[in-house]
């Protein structure tokens, strides 16, 4: 007989209050003890309310209405409280800072079985199991705050161990890390799903690294409905093509080898890892020569399909470099704090689209806010198109250079989009007439003409990013400088900021970015700086970087198709392949 | 004040306020003050204060601060630096705070020899001996109540308080707990604000002098501190339901806050202590 499923769903519906129509509508599905089930969806499925919804929380604690039953241990969760749940499904969720209450690790685990009154021995002996499983026994007396994103994300992961639930629910946990925090819950996780203790409903977009512990996929439509509820690989193997119409990302290596397929590269079945893709790969004994980084084909892995750069933009002649940067350190926190860039020389040319990598605390951030004028680099060392921007007034930093924060409600200052863009426009003295005029160009441009008189934090995330950059960009300034712009966001809002980048780019701007996303990078940057120890290791043409040594030195990992085409024994003109552009494309197949 | 709360199981794994192996707590924290419930701490110089509140004369708030820098140093295993500060600190902030209270006495109130003497004037205004003695005094009051609170200010933690208020006065953990949970948003809103004044600066509104111009630009900053501080708030809150908090009306205390014999007798002595400070110094 088949043990009883520990979840059950039946015909679930959830309505957020103020929404017009329910995310997710009618999803049935059931999980088994032990099983491991990734959620997939176009972003605004409703996956997370789906996740919020298998503890109680949806209805009992966020403002949604719920159709349907959820079924959790056989307890109805309308019935039951939060409380009662949580002895069953344990929670992990997407920001590892809003899930800590306690001043120390151990006490952080403790905490959840604490309210549950488990008897104390009991608590510390769950605490201490937990803590080992995630490698954080030996830091247990320590503040959370000394751990790093992945550390603390390991540590909520301990957190719902110790309510010893047989069912985990994780809410995107990986989206708001580094790669190599990723890797570090990767790991735990791993452990978590071969030991077959748990269930584990894992909500992600991140399938490079959620792809080999799954065993089913539950994919929603962008309208909420269950559309597909399979075996994991079968699944993404055979219906990949469904999957990417329906807006869910795919393994990068998956997207390669699809692109490869077209081209007319007789790849048998898809790969999902870099390690099949390589495989695969070798395995055939002849493969059409990689594209020259010079060639216009156009592809990423945030928009697969293939099309060809009509700007003449991009990699212009050499031209005067608009940042020339001598010797820039930078010291946080007045005179006495740390120093955090060390003297780093790099020049920026006209037009280019420059990529600063390294891992959380290399200095890259400081480094961006240097160049761009917030922060103080020492006198004489930063020059943008002449003045030094930490120096200069804002009127004349503003002509120069614009500046994004990761946060883009940081950076409003007015009472609707229409003002945020006219704060600039008159910063420069132009008259009412000229403010108008400019500022209807900008609201065109960033499509949000309609949303003038929106005020700037009652849009969505997606106009929030337009209109910061539009604010960046009105007065003129020919750089523009992005701190992580695609933190924490879904692969559709990362896609749309990105293009937009890149049409900033192809029409001459300037584009700074620091990101710690090296497929990104690989497929938009035409140069690459990397950065450990808040010291420059070197700065190169992405390809060049790519294929060398600094992404290893700085301590990062190459990007899925670079880790993919590197080992390839049979075809060493591939080693060079790190962006999804370089695929050969069959003839007539970029538009 | 008595007793503890919850149910007690096996003894081995309990651990109490004081002997603080595993808890993650403060380790250098030592001396028989960090021994003793935080209560007891709160509670003892609490009959000073008050009587500090309304003496009138010199000597007897500058008893109690004697009193409280002796019971701190013999009690409470600070780090040479704090030392330093509260010996030095003390008289040093007595004679500042002189000053500063004085110039605020209304002369016309003074009388006595004290009134001829000046001590410096400007134009028509002349401070005199009286006006700064009433500051002084003014000043050594406060200090007086500052160090009798910090005996149990630098010897207990958050925590700590927060466990004793709930076993020991039956404060309700949920508020207790979500107080606490509270105080760890201070320090991310200040680099949040940190943030946002630097995006505004970039943006160019620092521009202007004067209160009304500072007042704007704080209203400027306050409107995204608040929208983060709700949605962090929320999700917060999230993360503590998920976790079962408030399922129960009690909750397992690991660590134990009891109230023990030596915790009366500090608060006996300390206010017998007291009792003969006052009647001793009273109108003197």
């Amino acid at each position: 007989m088949r043990t009883p499923p520990i979840i059950e769903l039946d015909r679930v519906s959830i309505r957020h209050e103020g929404a017009n129509r329910p995310t997710p509508a009618g999803v049935s599905f059931d999980v088994a003890p032990g099983e491991v089930v990734l959620i997939l969806g176009p972003s605004g499925c409703g996956k997370s309310t789906l996740a919020l919804a298998l503890d109680g929380l949806v209805p009992h604690a966020v403002p949604a209405e719920l159709e349907g039953t959820v079924r959790v241990a056989g307890l109805d969760s309308r019935e039951h409280p939060v409380g009662v749940l949580s002895e069953h499904v344990a929670m992990v969720f997407q920001d590892p800072d809003a899930q800590i209450v306690t001043g120390s690790v151990l006490d952080e685990v403790c905490f959840a079985p604490e309210n549950q009154l488990v008897e104390a021995p009991e608590v510390l002996a769950r605490a201490e199991r937990a803590l080992k499983l995630v490698g954080l026994w030996d830091r247990r007396t320590e503040s959370p705050d000394t751990l790093s994103g992945g550390g603390r994300q390991r540590l909520a992961i301990a957190c719902a161990l110790a309510m010893a639930a047989p069912v985990l629910v994780l809410d995107e946990p990986t989206a708001n890390l580094d790669p190599a925090g990723i890797d570090e819950v990767y790991a735990v996780l791993r452990e978590l799903a071969d030991d077959d203790d748990h269930a584990i409903v894992l909500v992600e977009h991140n399938l490079d690294s959620a792809v080999d512990l799954v065993d089913r996929v539950i994919v929603l439509d962008a309208g909420g409905r269950l559309v597909i509820d399979g075996p994991a690989r079968e699944t993404l193997r055979e219906r990949a093509d469904e999957l990417a119409a329906l807006g869910v990302w795919l393994p990068v290596s998956t997207l390669a080898a699809m692109r490869l397929r077209d081209a007319g590269v007789p790849i048998g079945p898809l790969p999902l890892t870099p390690a099949e893709l390589a495989e695969a790969l070798d395995a055939l004994p002849h493969l059409p020569a990689p594209l020259s980084s010079s060639s216009p084909v156009r592809s990423t892995a945030l928009a697969p399909t293939p099309s060809l750069a009509t700007a003449t933009g991009g990699l212009a002649a050499v031209t005067a470099p608009v940042i020339r940067a001598r010797g820039v350190s930078v010291r946080r926190g007045g005179r006495r704090g740390p120093v955090v860039v060390h003297d780093v020389d790099l020049e920026v040319a006209a037009g280019e689209f420059l990529a600063i990598v390294g891992t959380n605390g290399a200095g890259k951030t400081s480094l961006l806010q240097a160049l761009a004028g917030v922060v103080e680099a020492p006198r004489g060392t930063v020059e943008v198109l002449g003045v030094d921007p930490a120096r200069a007034d804002a009127r004349e930093r503003a002509r120069r250079v614009g500046f994004v924060f990761q946060n883009p409600e940081h950076q409003f200052i007015a009472g609707s989009a229409r003002d945020e863009l006219e704060q600039g426009l008159r910063l420069q003295g132009l008259g009412d007439a000229e403010v108008t005029e400019a500022c209807d160009r900008m609201l065109r441009r960033f499509g949000l003409e309609e949303l003038a008189e929106q005020h700037p934090f009652l849009l969505s995330g997606g106009q929030k990013r337009r209109l910061s950059v539009g604010t960046a960009l009105v007065a003129g300034a020919p750089v523009l400088a992005l701190d992580e712009p695609t933190f924490g966001q879904d692969r559709a809002r990362a896609a749309e900021l990105l293009d937009m980048l890149r049409s900033l780019n192809d029409e001459g701007t300037t584009v700074l970015v620091v990101t710690h996303d090296l497929q990104l990078v690989a497929d938009y940057a035409t140069r690459l700086a990397v950065m450990r120890g808040g010291r420059l290791l070197g700065v190169g043409a992405t390809g060049e970087v790519l294929a060398g040594p600094l992404i290893e030195q700085a301590g990062l990992r190459h990007p899925p198709l670079a880790r993919a085409t590197r080992g390839l024994e049979h075809h060493p003109e591939w080693h060079t392949v790190t962006r999804m552009s370089q695929l050969p494309v069959a003839t007539g197949g970029a538009r | 004040m008595s007793g503890t709360a919850g149910p007690l199981p096996a003894a081995d794994a309990i651990v109490t306020t004081g002997a603080i192996p595993a808890t993650g707590a403060i380790a250098t924290r030592r001396g028989p003050l960090a021994t003793l419930n935080p209560l007891a701490k709160l509670a003892a110089p609490l009959p000073a204060m008050l009587v500090v509140v309304f003496s009138r004369d010199l000597l007897l708030p500058t008893a109690f601060i004697v009193l409280a820098l002796l019971v701190l140093l013999i009690g409470a295993r600070l780090p040479g630096r704090v030392v330093a500060a509260l010996l030095i600190g003390t008289p040093l902030a007595a004679i500042v705070l002189g000053v500063s209270f004085g110039v605020w006495v209304d002369p016309s109130r003074l009388s006595g020899p004290e009134t001829s003497i000046v001590l410096f004037s400007i134009g028509e205004w002349s401070f005199t001996l009286a006006a700064y003695l009433v500051g002084f005094t003014t000043g050594l009051r406060i200090l007086a109540i500052l160090l009798l609170s910090l005996m149990a200010g630098m010897t207990s933690t958050g925590p700590e308080f927060v466990r004793a208020m709930v076993q020991n006065l039956r404060v309700p953990y949920r508020i207790g707990y979500t107080a606490l949970a509270a105080l760890r948003f201070v320090p991310r809103f200040g680099h949040e604000l940190e943030i946002i004044r630097a995006a505004h600066r970039v943006r160019g509104t620092v521009r202007g002098r004067g209160p009304i111009a500072a007042t704007r630009r704080a209203f400027g900053t306050a409107v995204p501190l608040l929208a983060s501080a709700i949605r962090h708030a929320e999700r917060v809150a999230l993360a503590m339901d998920a976790r079962a908090f408030g399922a129960h009306t009690t909750r397992t205390e690991r660590v134990l806050s009891p109230w023990r014999v030596r915790d009366t007798l500090f608060v006996a002595g300390f206010v017998a202590v007291s009792a003969l400070i006052v009647w001793a110094t009273w109108g003197r």
